[in-house]
């Protein structure tokens, strides 16, 4: 459903391992001599070209301490990195709901449907029909185009394939022509309750 | 118990038995891993409402930590920085930090675990970035135009324990679902052996058919006598 956030998040987590994989790998090549052992040359200036160099010398540490740039930007681009990293914490704990649905009437007039109102009505429809135990409904996306996200508990002894059926021709349906939606695209997650097997004979 | 073991021995002629990987005790269990190879079947994962991938993890958890442990260690750099540029005195731990960088040769055991340690995180979370995720969400047939529909593994397999269960014979029945292949296990207490995976591979198999599943699994189905008390 959230495929903006799905997009971000995989997008920064590959970022932050190619870093440490790149980091990682420099200082084993460093560490193991590599270099001389595969018979290559690092390129001039780089950190771990021989087994004896340390991590991060006091003379590279504090190489630009007298330029007048260094201070601004250091601490700029970790305020700038605290900041954008604070905003991708955020967002992860928070669940984008539709607030109100559009409902277009056709004569250029439009109604809002409280998103809340319309996922209690899939909720009680969907529970409503057989096989369904409990149903949880969340919509997202824009006003205009809705989507929504289901999650059902079948009950035992329900077959999964004809209640999703039910549920895409039934509720879902109903809730988009009542809506006058054009579509509402859906995913749909069946859930099962653990229940003792009961012995027919 | 023992007549059904006499009874039991003419029944070699039935269908072949595929590798059971139990030793000799054939006599007292009937496997079958028959049925259908994964992606097989009709469908092929595409119904009419186009084609059932994979569900897709957005993947919060990770990124959270991620976010997390960065930002802690971002923030608490600003803020000595800023404490020290202000006229204060650095913390005792960037101090020893910044001393340790610049004494380890990169040669040094513990920097060699950390790389190590380092890369392999690199990767992990590049597997991350890279994998849908979700594994235990079996994608469903699409048959509505845009409803994709997934099944929980635990969900399936409780239907289809549920399935097992009404074939006469059978006591009691393990199920697991993975994603490409189910595996039963089953104690029947009566009917011959071979009879029962019969059974049982044909209710299983209707069973995954009506699943509704993008991609059938295949199935295994092992049969055996309870154990004795």
């Amino acid at each position: 459903m959230d495929r903006a956030l799905r997009y971000v998040n995989r997008i920064l987590l590959a970022v932050a391992g190619v870093l440490l994989l790149a980091l990682g790998l420099a200082v084993l090549a460093g560490g193991f001599d590599l270099a001389r052992r595969m018979g290559f040359d690092f390129p001039v200036g780089w950190p771990w070209a021989r087994p004896e160099d340390v991590l991060l010398s006091a003379a590279d540490r504090t190489r630009w301490r007298t330029e007048s740039w260094w201070w601004p930007a250091v601490l700029g681009g970790l305020a700038l990195l605290v900041i954008l990293l604070l905003w991708w914490l955020l967002v992860q704990l928070r669940r984008r709901r539709l607030g109100e649905v559009l409902v277009k009437t056709g004569d250029g007039e439009g109604a809002l449907l409280r998103g809340r109102a319309l996922s209690k009505v899939l909720e009680a429809e969907a529970e409503s029909l057989p096989g369904v135990g409990k149903a949880a409904v969340r919509l997202a996306g824009r006003r205009t185009e809705p989507r929504a996200a289901l999650e059902l508990l079948l009950e035992p002894h329900a077959e999964p394939g004809p209640v999703v059926g039910r549920v895409a021709g039934e509720a879902l349906e109903n809730a988009r022509t009542s809506a006058s939606l054009e579509e509402l695209p859906a995913e749909v997650r069946l859930r099962a309750v653990r229940h003792r097997p009961e012995r027919v004979l | 118990m023992s007549d059904e073991r006499t009874q039991r021995l003419p029944t070699l002629e039935k269908e072949p038995r595929t590798s059971t990987g139990s030793g000799g005790g054939d006599l007292e269990q009937a496997t079958s891993a028959a049925g259908y190879g994964p992606g097989g079947g009709s469908g092929g994962g595409s119904g009419e409402g186009g084609r059932a991938g994979r569900f897709w993890s957005v993947r919060r958890l990770p990124a959270g930590i991620v976010a997390l442990l960065v930002v802690a260690a971002a923030g608490l750099l600003l803020y000595d920085l800023v404490v020290v540029r202000t006229g204060g005195s650095a913390m005792a731990w960037r101090r020893r930090f910044a001393h340790e960088l610049a004494s380890t040769p990169v040669n040094d055991p513990k920097v060699l675990a950390a790389a190590c340690v380092v890369s392999l995180l690199g990767v992990w979370l590049i597997a991350l970035a890279l994998s849908p995720g979700r594994r235990g969400l079996l994608p469903m047939r699409r048959e509505f135009a845009g409803v994709r529909a997934g099944l929980e593994r635990t969900a399936a397999a409780l239907v289809l324990r549920d399935r097992a269960m009404q074939v006469s014979g059978v006591q009691s029945v393990r199920v697991a679902v993975g994603r490409r292949k189910v595996r039963a296990r089953a104690q029947a207490h009566f009917r011959d052996l071979h009879d029962v995976r019969g059974d049982l591979d044909s209710a299983l198999g209707d069973g995954i058919r009506q699943l509704g599943l993008a991609r059938q699994p295949g199935l295994s189905v092992h049969v055996q006598r309870p154990k004795k008390r």
